[in-house]
């Protein structure tokens, strides 16, 4: 898991916070009140999430509260990423 | 003057032919009486039926529902050729709207049993499409979209309007863009509706500046009942959806404008050789010579940003910045290189009769529909950073 927080953390980093102070960045930390990530950067992150994990679109729950922070995103993304054999 | 139509090409596209070709052999059916078209801005019917035989609807769609199978590469390069070989401006966008405003998100997105009934004659261009997604108050504020779509029982009642609605006027099937939930991404939900549901209402052909002969209408919902079963994609997927489908309504009506300016310069190159001022071709002037280089380097420009924007977005990679700086490219281009083209044939140019001037005000609507070029550099900026 801490793996995987890892991994979302530094697409976080690199695709909208690229160049900035990111010792804030814990992850509980509130991407979307916080303006981290917009309307418009949710549909890269699911776009990204969908590719990267394997995750069906229709897979995703499509709820804020799975998107407000990077162990949030981990957390349904390991409940729903298809399990590695 | 209208002219009884004429079959140039009466057989089916080879399934081998490369898709730029798809549009050539009806080169002449397609370019008749564009004037008068464009004058009274009225659909082509009769032309419509052959970008039908083209095969140019066909490309992106699987077999099984009577599509090419192509990629979306290859449906680039068939809308390319297209706006090389048409000089119908408002046409083509017809039919690169028809591909995309519907047909793709439901392969996309769909349940099977709404691609079974709907593909096949979406992608034999027997059914006429639109999506609605700009409102009269949210023009390319798309995620805060005022229409409203409540659940009651098995369907969802719309109720609401929308504003610009490319094919509107002909449209047989609409791809609506509704709200189902708060203000926001997660908020937006997408349904499929027939034309003739009661409490859908298209209003009359909005005149406008250019692509006068692809009409647009308002169309507006009043307590529109619309069964469950005829949602597209999870109810809050509506952005995802509309993301999906943007990347390729830019990929493809640009790709259309690319054909267009190729064409455009070849046709400026040869003015340039052949019309003489002062005892020699206009081409020798510099002046004349250096602003058709800038044209050719327009030109290109705008392919190597469709070209690599497309294979990025074939790839699954991240374009957000690639599609907004495409847009604002190519429609710039267009602009740009469709007065260039004026100047350049001067007061022919000027004349109506010879389709530059057309040009021109079918250049503009580019740098507005799809998201204006300000909006696109707003989004540019946004993701650097500013």
């Amino acid at each position: 898991m801490s793996t995987l927080v890892d991994e979302i953390r530094s697409y976080v980093v690199t695709e909208f916070l690229d160049g900035e102070d990111t010792s804030d960045l814990t992850p509980d930390f509130d991407l979307i009140a916080n303006g981290v990530v917009d309307s418009l950067g949710l549909v890269r992150v699911v776009s990204h999430l969908s590719r990267a994990y394997a995750i069906p679109v229709d897979d995703i729950p499509l709820k804020p509260e799975h998107f407000r922070s990077i162990a949030a995103i981990a957390g349904f993304v390991e409940s729903a990423r298809p399990a590695v054999v | 003057m209208t002219t009884a139509p004429v079959q140039s090409a009466p057989h089916a596209p080879a399934p081998d032919l490369d898709p730029y070709e798809l549009a050539t052999p009806w080169a002449d059916e397609l370019n008749r009486d564009v004037d008068e078209f464009d004058a009274r801005a009225e659909f082509p019917w009769e032309k419509w039926k052959t970008i039908r035989r083209s095969g140019i609807l066909t490309v992106p769609f699987d077999t099984r529902y009577g599509g090419r199978g192509g990629t979306l590469t290859d449906t680039m390069r068939a809308l390319e050729g297209l706006g090389y070989t048409c000089r119908d401006a408002g046409l083509g966008f017809s039919a690169s709207t028809q591909i995309v405003s519907v047909g793709v998100p439901l392969q996309a997105f769909a349940r099977e049993e709404l691609k079974s009934r709907y593909l096949p004659r979406i992608v034999s261009g027997e059914l006429i499409t639109a999506h609605a997604i700009t409102e009269p108050d949210h023009g390319s504020d798309a995620m805060n979209i005022s229409t409203t779509a409540r659940r009651d029982g098995d369907a969802y009642v719309i109720d609401g309007g929308k504003m610009f609605i490319t094919n509107a006027p002909i449209a047989d099937l609409f791809l609506l863009y509704v709200r189902t939930g708060e203000p926001g991404p997660f908020g937006l939900s997408v349904f499929l509706v027939e034309r003739d549901t009661p409490g859908l209402v298209v209003g009359e052909p909005l005149a406008k500046m250019g692509l006068r002969t692809s009409p647009l209408s308002e169309v507006t919902f009043d307590r529109l009942r619309v069964p469950a079963t005829h949602r597209v994609g999870q109810e809050g997927a509506g952005f995802l959806i509309l993301d999906h489908v943007m990347k390729r309504e830019i990929l493809f009506s640009f790709s259309l404008t690319l054909g267009e300016m190729s064409h455009r310069l070849e046709r400026v190159i040869h003015q340039a050789r052949t019309r003489r001022q002062f005892d020699q071709p206009i081409g020798r002037f510099q002046a004349v010579s250096h602003r058709i280089a800038d044209m050719k380097i327009a030109v290109e420009t705008s392919r190597k940003w469709l070209t690599d924007t497309g294979a990025k977005v074939e790839a699954g990679q991240d374009t957000a910045i690639d599609i907004a700086a495409t847009k604002t490219v190519v429609s710039e281009a267009n602009k740009s290189t469709a007065l260039d083209a004026v100047q350049i044939f001067g007061g022919q140019g000027y004349l109506t009769g010879t389709g530059i001037e057309r040009d021109v005000r079918n250049a503009v609507g580019g740098t507005i529909y799809s998201g204006t070029s300000e909006i696109q550099r707003n989004r540019i900026a946004a993701l650097l950073g500013l």
